[in-house]
């Protein structure tokens, strides 16, 4: 071996080095600080000057005493619920058809195209959905008023009773494809001559389906819903473009309320408690999907 | 029984390419509706709003954003029009400065900490993991105010490597996962034969894992890439001047502006569009790759 070689424990830990200070600057410290700033009350002069009183838990209490952060937490939990769910049936949906080997050019082509709405960026995912729900020229009122489903041009997203199903619909229309990659590895992964036994066994496809495909793509499926609900917690963008929170406040979600306290009202302080709230949910969250992965299922 | 197998055998294949053009339907349709409003004349869109197809063709929009030609706006019927979106391809260097830096970047640390986690178990490695998990998972809304606060005491408000600094960061996590899931598949067998013939620790990374792990970089750069080209939060708190505004910013700006003409900002989410799509089309089997390994355990 090369004479003044370091040794693996050296070595490994000069090789992470320089992950770890992004990551404890970027990450760990900001992270802490938001928590400092939680139990204080900021605002920008207040920052400058250094004049940062300690106030305990009182940011908290302040929150839990708004109503409108109850009404984001209800908004964000129906934004989650919604959207997870047509994520997941969609995704399965979509995975289950190019799957499907009886069409194959037209699968083939989807599977090429899968990832085009994934790299739309958010907040240009937003826009364009903005414009589609428009209510004077939207292409969503063009195409229900030309196919004579609607007879004048209406309100979609400024509608008290549909924004929110509106950001629902962009949202998962751009994040839908990550589920189907995942869905169709997995049901790549199945064995033919399971479904050939099935078969022999006079199985009928929804059957093959519910006792062959379901029970083997579970893992995948628990990894979905809880990896979705924790980003479908953080949406941002699509409620900022489509809608702003509004009308009213059917689509203030979790995240819009944390911005709107800490860079449009400046209380940063009750912003960073917000922000924590989150973070404490996402952290459950992503708790369950940890001892998830870890225990992947295994079928022999 | 055997009529209606014959039946299912024949039918079957219609019925699922009628099912695979619904999805090609639901994939393309909101950017074909993007791509008709760019190419249309503001005039056309408006009064004739019920047209699906536009009444008249027109490349203006994408020149004024492209050559930042404002005289060809006077005939369009446009009277005023904000200044920023004379800056779009300021934006787009922007953007591409951000995107270039944030990857590479993230590939050169983020392979060496894949590489010792993933060959050189060490008591902490194992901690390490899970705290890079969790960090993946952290909210960007509770970054961003202490994130705020930290460029603003650098002054490094409004400028590129502010928001370089603070995406490689957020990003690192997720590429130190994607890459380990691709080195622990690696067989050790070729670095054990490596090292006996006198290479060292660090030279096998270089000279055995890495060429061996193209398509893993390969994937973790292209979903990087996307990924910062895409950001608009952490620009949009670290950067307002129009100076240091990368493209989604520039974007979302165009929304709250009531003198933005429709087509154009449609032109603009176009062009803005079109590198991630163009390079996630073009990398597809290594994105679908890193995107699989990068959710699952490695």
């Amino acid at each position: 071996m090369a004479g003044g070689e370091l040794r693996a424990g050296p070595l490994a830990l000069l090789m992470v080095l320089p992950a770890l200070v992004f990551l404890l600057a970027i990450i760990a410290y900001p992270v802490l600080y938001a928590l400092w700033l939680s139990l204080h009350e900021v605002t920008l002069g207040g920052l400058a000057k250094g004049q940062t009183p300690f106030v305990g838990l009182q940011n908290y209490a302040k929150l839990l005493r708004d109503a409108t952060f109850w009404r984001a937490m209800l908004n964000s939990a129906q934004f989650v619920s919604l959207s997870v769910a047509l994520e997941v049936t969609l995704g399965l949906t979509i995975a289950l058809i190019i799957n499907d080997r009886s069409a194959r050019f037209f699968a083939g082509v989807n599977k090429t195209l899968m990832l085009l709405p994934w790299a739309v960026p958010p907040i240009a995912n937003g826009l364009m959905w903005f414009y589609i729900y428009n209510p004077s020229f939207g292409y969503l009122n063009v195409i229900l008023y030309d196919l004579g489903i609607i007879n004048k041009f209406m309100q979609f997203a400024g509608n008290f009773r549909l924004a929110m199903i509106c950001v629902v619909v962009a949202f998962v229309w751009r994040v839908t494809p990550f589920s189907v990659l995942l869905l169709h590895a997995a049901l790549q992964g199945i064995p033919e001559d399971l479904y050939d036994a099935a078969k022999v066994d006079g199985c009928s496809a929804w059957n093959r389906f519910r006792f062959v495909t379901l029970p083997l793509i579970r893992p995948t499926l628990t990894i979905i819903l809880v990896l979705r609900t924790a980003f479908a917690f953080m949406v941002f963008e699509e409620i900022f473009a489509i809608t702003s929170g509004g009308p009213g406040d059917t689509t203030w979600v979790a995240s819009w309320y944390t911005y709107q306290h800490a860079f449009s009202y400046l209380e940063i302080g009750v912003g960073a408690a917000a922000a924590y709230i989150m973070t404490l949910v996402v952290a459950l969250v992503t708790t369950i999907y940890i001892l998830v992965i870890y225990r992947r299922v295994e079928y022999a | 029984m055997r009529n209606s197998r014959r039946l299912n055998l024949r039918l079957r294949p219609v019925v699922m390419s009628l099912a695979n053009i619904l999805v090609t339907l639901f994939l393309v349709t909101p950017l074909v509706f993007t791509f008709l409003a760019a190419i249309q004349t503001e005039k056309s869109l408006v009064e004739d709003y019920t047209r699906l197809l536009p009444s008249e063709v027109t490349t203006q929009n994408l020149e004024v954003l492209l050559f930042g030609r404002a005289d060809i706006l006077k005939d369009t019927g446009f009277y005023h029009l904000p200044k920023i979106v004379f800056q779009f391809m300021h934006s787009f260097r922007n953007s591409l400065i951000i995107a270039f830096t944030t990857t590479l970047l993230n590939l050169v640390i983020g392979s060496m900490a894949a590489y010792a986690i993933a060959r050189l178990p060490a008591r902490w490695t194992k901690g390490f993991m899970y705290a890079n998990l969790a960090s993946r998972m952290v909210p960007l809304m509770v970054l961003m105010i202490p994130l705020f606060v930290i460029m603003r005491h650098l002054k490094l408000l409004n400028t590129l490597t502010g928001i370089i600094v603070a995406l490689t960061g957020f990003l690192l996590p997720y590429t130190i996962w994607i890459l380990y899931s691709f080195f622990i598949s690696l067989p050790a067998e070729l670095e054990d034969a490596a090292r006996v013939d006198g290479c060292s620790r660090f030279g096998t990374f270089l000279r055995i894992i890495l060429p061996l792990s193209a398509p893993g970089i390969a994937a973790a750069g292209a979903i990087v890439f996307i990924l910062s080209w895409n950001e608009f939060f952490i620009p949009f708190v670290i950067s307002s001047k129009p100076d240091a505004m990368p493209v989604p910013v520039l974007i979302a700006s165009l929304i709250s502006d009531w003198h933005v003409y429709y087509t154009l900002a449609s032109a603009a989410v176009l062009l803005g569009v079109l590198p991630s799509v163009v390079l996630a089309l073009l990398l597809q089997r290594y994105v679908v790759r890193g995107l699989t390994a990068g959710a699952l355990k490695g």
